[in-house]
């Protein structure tokens, strides 16, 4: 009689455990898997403000910029793309044109005393700046999350639970290496 | 020495041995109740009972009051947008937090020509970062970027939380000891002394009990080294720049403190570098709050 109670109790608690472990893991993978949809919430937001303050700048410029006609359609044809963009990945693409066209304009604003003189001109470019020093950020928070999430579910034990759960392992954002050089700009 | 450590292994290092100067420190703490306890007593219990009431109630002190008075004895004032030097940090700040993936902290100012920085807040929800003008007008955008990113990782860290807890215990343990020397003084605990077995116990639970407060200082010290590593590392990881906060440290060396630092000394780990005392020798002292300069631009270079 004893024995029995003994083996029922010890078994109880062995399921227990491992209830406890599943409940751990499977709160600890539905987070992650969390905080990567809230990084990408964030490049998004991101990536909206910086499309909305290109308008802005282009009507500040354009009244000094007589000849740079070029230039300035890039700026406008990246901001489009940006706008079209319905993957991750395309957004990343486009945003990153549409940082190679900025650096251009912001380089032949250099031959523009007067633009460079204009306060609209120069806050605009710190935000600018700041948006893409952000999305810079969040893109490297967003891929350190997911590199987070696939360490979980592909490692033992989270392996044996993911599996459980369904979960598979997400791709990260490919970002170019120059791309992580921030753009000068003098303050 | 001069191995090349990836920035991931190194903060993992780091944690660990943070655990295990924290475990030290917990069983020192336990230790002196016992010995406390079994001078005063001989009974345990009695002095746990008595002990960690006292050591929770510092704790909850300490804590509760931590931003505001770091903030006034600092003479803090927030950063103002419309001046661009300030306007700059706020968008730095901001940046950093989303690399760190933390709520946007509080940004702070504090006018003083020195280059320093510290971070306070009961939790990463409510953190503060403050500045100094001095760091403001003499960093580049890439070191002052390094040192917001240094005082993120605090904040991420938990840091203020671990420095708070071990300061409470290291003053705890202080005041046990103290309480116990007065007590032996006027011969109060003189109870233990009738059994002749229990004397040399009784004298080793006496020494123990005048070392404890040096050790636990000393402990303390080396967590708040340890941490100040981490935050390095971290920084480091999340700027994606190491070479940002070297190069602000070396400036920091550079330009020894002016004037009356203003704040209050408990925070001092809580700073980029101390302001009370600059540590720029070779050699690290174990009663320095952080490493030396050299130390810490020689492992960020490293990465």
């Amino acid at each position: 009689m004893d024995l029995i109670w003994i083996i029922g109790i010890v078994i109880i608690i062995i399921i227990a455990f491992f209830a406890l472990i599943y409940w751990g893991f499977y709160n600890r993978i539905i987070r992650k898997e969390n905080r990567i949809d809230n990084s990408w919430a964030q490049i998004d937001v991101q990536l909206k403000r910086r499309a909305d303050l290109i308008p802005n700048l282009m009507e500040t410029v354009k009244g000094y910029m007589k000849h740079e006609k070029e230039v300035l359609e890039n700026v406008t044809k990246a901001r489009a793309s940006l706008m079209n963009a319905k993957t991750p990945q395309e957004n990343i693409d486009a945003d990153n044109m549409l940082t190679g066209a900025l650096k251009s304009l912001f380089a032949v604003s250099e031959n523009y005393p007067d633009l460079k003189a204009n306060q609209n001109f120069l806050s605009l470019q710190d935000e600018l700046t700041n948006t893409e020093n952000k999305i810079a950020y969040s893109r490297q928070h967003y891929n350190d999350s997911i590199l987070s999430y696939n360490n979980t579910i592909e490692t033992f034990p989270g392996l044996w639970f993911a599996k459980r759960m369904n979960k598979k392992t997400k791709e990260m954002l490919n970002i170019p290496e120059e791309s992580k050089e921030l753009p000068k700009v003098s303050f | 020495m001069g191995k090349k450590l990836l920035i991931e292994d190194q903060i993992r290092r780091n944690k660990q041995l943070t655990i295990f100067i924290c475990t030290f420190m917990a069983l020192l703490f336990i230790g002196v109740v016992f010995a406390f306890g079994y001078i005063f007593f001989q009974n345990v219990f009695i002095a746990l009972a008595f002990g960690i009431p006292i050591a929770i109630a510092y704790v909850a002190v300490t804590y509760s009051f931590s931003i505001r008075t770091v903030l006034s004895a600092a003479k803090a004032r927030p950063a103002n947008p419309n001046i661009r030097e300030e306007k700059i940090l706020i968008y730095k700040v901001e940046e950093m937090s989303i690399a760190a993936g933390l709520p946007m902290p509080k940004v702070y100012v504090q006018d003083s020509e020195n280059i320093n920085a510290f971070a306070t807040g009961k939790k990463p929800e409510n953190s503060v970062i403050c500045v100094t003008t001095g760091s403001l007008r003499k960093l580049k955008p890439d070191e002052l970027e390094g040192v917001i990113a240094h005082e993120m990782s605090h904040i991420k860290n938990h840091d203020i939380l671990i420095a708070t807890v071990t300061i409470a215990v290291v003053g705890t343990i202080a005041l046990i000891s103290e309480i116990l020397f007065y007590s032996l003084l006027w011969g109060g605990a003189g109870r233990g002394r009738r059994n002749d077995g229990n004397a040399i116990l009784i004298a080793i639970a006496i020494i123990f009990i005048i070392l404890a407060p040096i050790f636990s200082r000393l402990t303390y010290l080396m967590i708040s080294r340890r941490r100040e590593y981490l935050a390095d590392s971290n920084g480091a990881y999340l700027s994606r720049n190491p070479d940002g906060l070297a190069k602000a440290l070396e400036k920091i060396k550079l330009d020894q403190p002016k004037g009356k630092p203003k704040g209050s000394k408990t925070v001092a780990p809580l700073y980029i570098a101390n302001p009370f005392k600059m540590n720029i020798s070779e050699k690290g002292s174990i009663w320095s709050t952080h490493p030396p300069i050299n130390e810490r631009i020689r492992r960020l270079r490293s990465m």
